[in-house]
């Protein structure tokens, strides 16, 4: 059945779309992850334009968000003050990422940084993601057992030298303001050009740079995607009328169908079966992406409207 | 509504007094609207000829039908290998290309008339007017971006020719099928009608064809190019409520 997108300006079918979002919230809901590292790259091959693929799966994720975070305020999961410090930077870095966004669509740039942005990110998270759960089988298949480390060991002393310190009761830290404020700010430029949450970069550097527990760090890094995938998606609303609102409600239904199963599949498995897994899967698209880039394409020309790039 | 077209045709040609080789035409429909289940539109095109009823030892005419979509500042870009990838690194701009553009005629283009009459009028691939703005960078000769942009154009259903004909159905009127792909761009399109005799076109005619969004589809696009920071705004809420209903529901 073929839905025509009034923003996409394309007819695509209703079940496919459905049954992408289906799929990705499947995963997301198995591995505990956003998906719009998925989702974007899955629409892009699917025929959407890039910049359409973006900007609408902002928009899905900050749906996807909600529930998830509604879920950790209310076991207490949320640092408001650290998740404020990380929205604030986040907000800056998304507005420069829309910038760049902008001005890289009307060059017709915009899918090369897409690409490389992809390639980049997921190869360097999705191979060290594969590393570490690939030691953690092996050392659960050999019986080692690594000496713990202290939170005070992991805070190294740089990270105290820094000034602007300020107070976060929840997450038990006393730690300069500018770190939690570049992270934020490096996963809103993220949101703006990828697409995603961020979720992937947001949650080790909460763990392995600020030092905080781990019982607020999935409700607080939830906490801060709504607010800057929300934003993300006005500023790419107000520059290039991109965001598809019935496109993003349609992978939403699917997704949420799909997150339900996805979570109960995930129960019967491993940790680090399912973190190598998620790895593979990382990888995979990062390699699908950085084919496109290096095989020459069948096609060397391309066709687009220079009017719908400037903005209006 | 075909039916009426067509009484309406004979009623044109047989009843009313015409001056010779007088052309008239009309569609089936002259408005199309895009609407969510939009997957392409065919309208038809029925023409009459006016003197042939009267005159039917007159040389056989020939109809060239040529649909221009809305013209719009179109970019063709080639990619080039840059260090291991592939870039987007040479681009020619055609300020004012059809976003859409049919020829459909009777029998092939070179029967109907030498090559020099559609040179004349810019009727079909090779002939179609296009001013190019190129930068200052390309190195490529331009002949290749506008055979792309032809190329790519026609993949997408949008350019044609030599794909659909006109279909003579008496001695003096004739029909042809238009066809809108799904990916058709809104705007005011021109139906063309080229009546040929002994390579020469005898008269023309002219038709407006308007294609837009209607109902939802319409007021989605109006709304997000019109109040785009309200549009936004409204996506944010959409998928707020969206998502937390989903959490309420997924719970039970």
């Amino acid at each position: 059945m073929p839905l025509y997108l009034p923003i996409a300006e394309l007819s695509m079918n209703i079940f496919l779309v459905i049954g992408m979002g289906a799929v990705v919230g499947f995963l997301s809901g198995m591995f505990g992850v956003g998906g719009g590292f998925l989702m974007t790259p899955l629409l892009i091959f699917s025929g959407v334009p890039p910049a359409v693929a973006v900007a609408t799966e902002s928009n899905e994720i900050t749906a996807a968000s909600v529930s998830g975070a509604l879920a950790h305020w209310r076991r207490q999961g949320v640092d408001v003050k650290m998740g404020a410090v990380l929205i604030v930077g986040g907000a800056i870095g998304s507005f420069f990422g829309a910038q760049v966004f902008t001005y890289l669509k009307s060059l017709g740039q915009v899918d090369l940084m897409i690409a490389l942005a992809y390639v980049v990110f997921l190869g360097s998270v999705g191979g060290l993601m594969f590393w570490e759960s690939m030691r953690a089988i092996y050392r659960q298949y050999t019986g080692y057992v690594p000496p713990k480390l202290s939170r005070e060991d992991r805070h190294k002393a740089w990270i105290h030298a820094l000034p602007f310190k300020m107070r976060f009761r929840k997450s038990r830290l006393y730690i300069s303001a500018i770190l939690p404020l570049a992270i934020g700010m490096l996963v809103g430029v993220l949101a703006a050009i990828m697409g995603v949450g961020g979720g992937f970069i947001m949650v080790p550097a909460m763990i392995y740079i600020l030092g905080m527990p781990t019982n607020v760090v999935v409700g607080t890094s939830l906490f801060q995607i709504i607010f800057v995938t929300a934003l993300t998606t006005i500023f790419h609303s107000v520059n290039t009328q991109t965001v598809d609102i019935f496109l993003a409600v349609l992978l939403l239904f699917g997704a949420v169908i799909g997150a339900q199963v996805g979570a109960r599949v995930g129960l019967k498995m491993k940790g680090e079966q399912l973190r190598a897994l998620l790895a593979v899967m990382v990888l995979g698209v990062c390699i699908k992406m950085g084919f496109g880039l290096v095989i020459e394409p069948e096609e060397l020309y391309s066709v687009a409207e220079a009017a719908e790039q400037g903005g209006h | 509504m075909r039916l009426l077209v067509l009484i309406y045709m004979l009623f044109v040609t047989v009843v009313l007094p015409s001056p010779a080789m007088a052309l008239v035409t009309d569609l089936s429909n002259n408005k199309i609207e895009i609407r969510y289940s939009f997957d392409g539109a065919q309208l038809i095109l029925f023409g009459a000829v006016g003197t042939s009823l009267k005159d039917p030892d007159s040389a056989p005419y020939e109809v060239v039908v040529v649909v221009r979509g809305p013209n719009s500042e179109t970019v063709v870009r080639k990619k080039e290998r840059v260090g291991v990838i592939w870039v987007n690194n040479q681009n020619i701009t055609f300020p004012s290309a059809p976003g859409y553009y049919a020829v459909a005629a009777t029998a092939s283009l070179d029967e109907i008339a030498p090559a020099a009459v559609f040179e004349k009028y810019g009727i079909g691939f090779d002939y179609l007017p296009l001013v190019v703005r190129s930068g200052d960078d390309v190195a490529a000769p331009e002949p290749a971006f506008r055979e792309a942009l032809f190329r790519l154009r026609a993949g997408e259903e949008l350019f044609r020719q030599e794909l659909d004909s006109v279909t003579k159905l008496t001695q003096g009127l004739f029909r042809t099928d238009i066809h809108l792909p799904a990916n058709v761009p809104v705007g005011d399109f021109i139906v063309e009608t080229f009546l040929f005799q002994d390579g020469k076109i005898k008269d023309r005619s002219r038709i407006k064809l308007d294609v837009g969004k209607e109902g939802f589809e319409r007021a989605a696009y109006d709304f997000a190019h019109g109040s785009p920071f309200l549009y936004g705004l409204t996506a944010v809420v959409v998928a707020l409520s969206a998502g937390w209903l989903a959490g309420v529901l997924g719970k039970k």
